[in-house]
């Protein structure tokens, strides 16, 4: 469905994005474009969405370039960026332009706009006009309007900001039904925790280039390469101090009043022997707490490494 | 599924026309009747017709001072607004001929400023115009529009400071006209709209410093000028968004 060949997008002089290339096949699923501001996930959408042609290398979505070009544009669909709306608009009048543009007419655009106001919640609400809407009803139509000419490929731009923690949670119903009705969906965030509950498959992006591509679980494993922090709760912390020095994986070690802190490498060989000794006795554990480990965890590790 | 030309024409142009019930479309509306309204209201008070009175504020208020500040302040809720509100790539991601875009946006305020410049010509048959003077004067009117219009779209999508630049061509370079040499005066707004209507704004005297001899051109010329001109504008503003990659504006291009 998209297949990127060492495509980089250059601003003038400054580099959006580094040559990169990954492939994304077609059908259902949620792909989720990760990094901080400036990391290149708006460049990277805009050059899926045919907003603007690569600056080097190729481009293709559904087998052709985007750039301009409405055989690629009528199947995908996008929810910009940011809180962009047509001023003097009505919400339903906006709408129902934006359905003509994509091709939609008569019956079959009655229908459309029905279904995608029902679906995104606006079915009573979108008789306003933009201004006097909230950001999260702002959103919900911005949504409505990707969604209108069922799209076969979706591709949201920090759909998350705005919403409150209920929109979140039916942004995510939503978007998950899409996927398994066959849509694939790119969300882009810069918030992890969203992005590790929605997605099955990562791009990570940072300063312009593509760090890592996987699914999370993936994306977990890069964790074995690098020092996961570990509390440990204990009656005798001095006892499992020394228990830890002895396990090749130990790569720091720090007290704290009531416990200590591991610093450990490959934790899928260090926890069953933790475990290991916590069930024969030798070791007198309350309590066990990953500190990192987490997506943030890879993230920042990742971002260290290259920076 | 694609959108054909006509089909993006009809929607933007219906999709956008009830924008011009609103501030913008209600200041052009006062400024095209606000002269005829107030040569009405001058008769009324002087209890008497004067003659030329029509003749005057046609050419000293509504063809080089009325119309080019409709002109001026029409074009930004063309193409330029999607432009400054960022929302054109909402459009830009659909299955649409680019290039209509500008005239398709445009064309409503053009429709909305003619009716109104019309009705603001015809409104001097009020204060003593002739009916046909009249009319020809309100064709004027709208065909200058229709080329002004296009025109101050064009500077818009060219220059950042395109309202600038338009102001300087329609009061700088249009008054010069009483001095600019005969074929120069051909490539005036004023030129056209005068040849059209049949009549001058002033006159100019053999002794007066750079006074020039002023030229006519058939009315059926001037009005195929401004016309080929506001077409040739609105092509070149469709060529120029064509050609021009439009993204995401701003700091959410570089996230």
């Amino acid at each position: 469905m998209i297949a990127l060949e060492r495509a980089s997008l250059r601003y003038g002089d400054i580099l959006g994005l580094s040559p990169l290339s990954f492939e994304l096949p077609g059908g259902g699923g949620i792909t989720g474009l990760l990094g901080p501001n400036g990391a290149g996930k708006s460049s990277l959408i805009q050059l899926l969405t045919g907003l603007l042609p690569p600056s080097g290398g190729s481009v293709r979505v559904f087998g052709a370039a985007p750039y301009r070009n409405p055989a690629v544009l009528a199947r995908l669909g996008l929810v910009p960026e940011g809180d962009r709306y047509p001023g003097a608009f009505r919400g339903d009048r906006w709408l129902r332009m934006m359905g003509q543009l994509s091709g939609l007419e008569g019956r079959a655009l009655d229908q459309a706009l029905a279904r995608t106001l029902e679906v995104t919640g606006m079915a009573d609400r979108a008789a306003q006009p933009f201004q006097s809407m909230s950001k999260g009803m702002r959103q919900r139509l911005r949504l409505a309007q990707a969604l209108l000419h069922a799209p076969e490929l979706l591709v949201l731009d920090e759909p998350f900001n705005g919403l409150d923690p209920e929109g979140r949670l039916q942004l995510m119903d939503l978007l998950r039904q899409l996927a398994a009705g066959g849509t694939r969906v790119i969300v882009s965030s810069h918030i992890l925790a969203e992005v590790a509950q929605l997605t099955d498959r990562i791009l990570l992006l940072f300063r312009g280039r593509l760090l890592a591509e996987g699914s999370v679980p993936e994306i977990r494993e890069l964790l074995d390469r690098h020092p996961v922090e570990l509390r440990v709760t204990a009656e005798a912390p001095a006892v499992v101090a020394r228990w830890a020095v002895d396990q090749p994986e130990l790569a720091a070690l720090r007290l704290e009043p009531g416990g200590v802190v591991l610093a450990v490498r490959s934790p899928r060989a260090f926890l069953p022997r933790l475990q290991a000794a916590v069930l024969s006795g030798e070791l007198g554990i309350r309590a066990l707490e990953p500190l990192d480990l987490n997506l943030d965890a890879v993230f920042a590790f990742l971002t260290k490494d290259n920076q | 599924m694609t959108t054909r030309p006509l089909e993006t024409l009809r929607a933007l142009a219906f999709g956008h026309a009830p924008q011009v019930l609103q501030g913008r479309g209600w200041a052009l509306v006062a400024l095209a009747v606000v002269p005829a309204a107030l040569g009405c209201l001058g008769q009324s008070l002087a209890r008497q017709v004067d003659p030329r009175l029509a003749l005057h504020l046609f050419h000293q208020a509504l063809a080089p001072m009325i119309l080019p500040i409709m002109a001026l302040a029409a074009a930004p809720g063309g193409i330029r607004e999607d432009l400054e509100q960022r929302t054109l790539p909402l459009v830009l991601v659909r299955p649409v001929p680019v290039w209509i875009l500008p005239l398709a946006k445009g064309l409503v305020w053009f429709a909305w400023g003619a009716v109104w410049l019309a009705v603001g010509a015809l409104g001097l048959l009020a204060v003593g115009d002739a009916p046909g003077a009249a009319a020809l004067q309100a064709l004027a009117l709208v065909l200058a529009f229709w080329a002004e219009l296009a025109f101050m779209n064009l500077l818009g999508l060219l220059f950042q400071r395109g309202t600038l630049w338009g102001a300087v061509t329609l009061f700088g370079w249009e008054s010069l006209l009483r001095v600019l040499p005969a074929n120069l005066q051909r490539f005036t707004f004023l030129h056209q709209i005068e040849s059209i209507a049949g009549s001058r704004g002033g006159t100019v005297s053999g002794y007066e410093v750079l006074a020039q001899a002023q030229v006519s051109s058939p009315a059926w010329m001037a009005a195929m000028a401004l016309v080929l001109f506001g077409a040739l504008c609105w092509a070149l503003c469709g060529w120029k968004l064509q050609a021009t990659p439009a993204g995401l504006a701003g700091r959410e291009a570089e996230g």
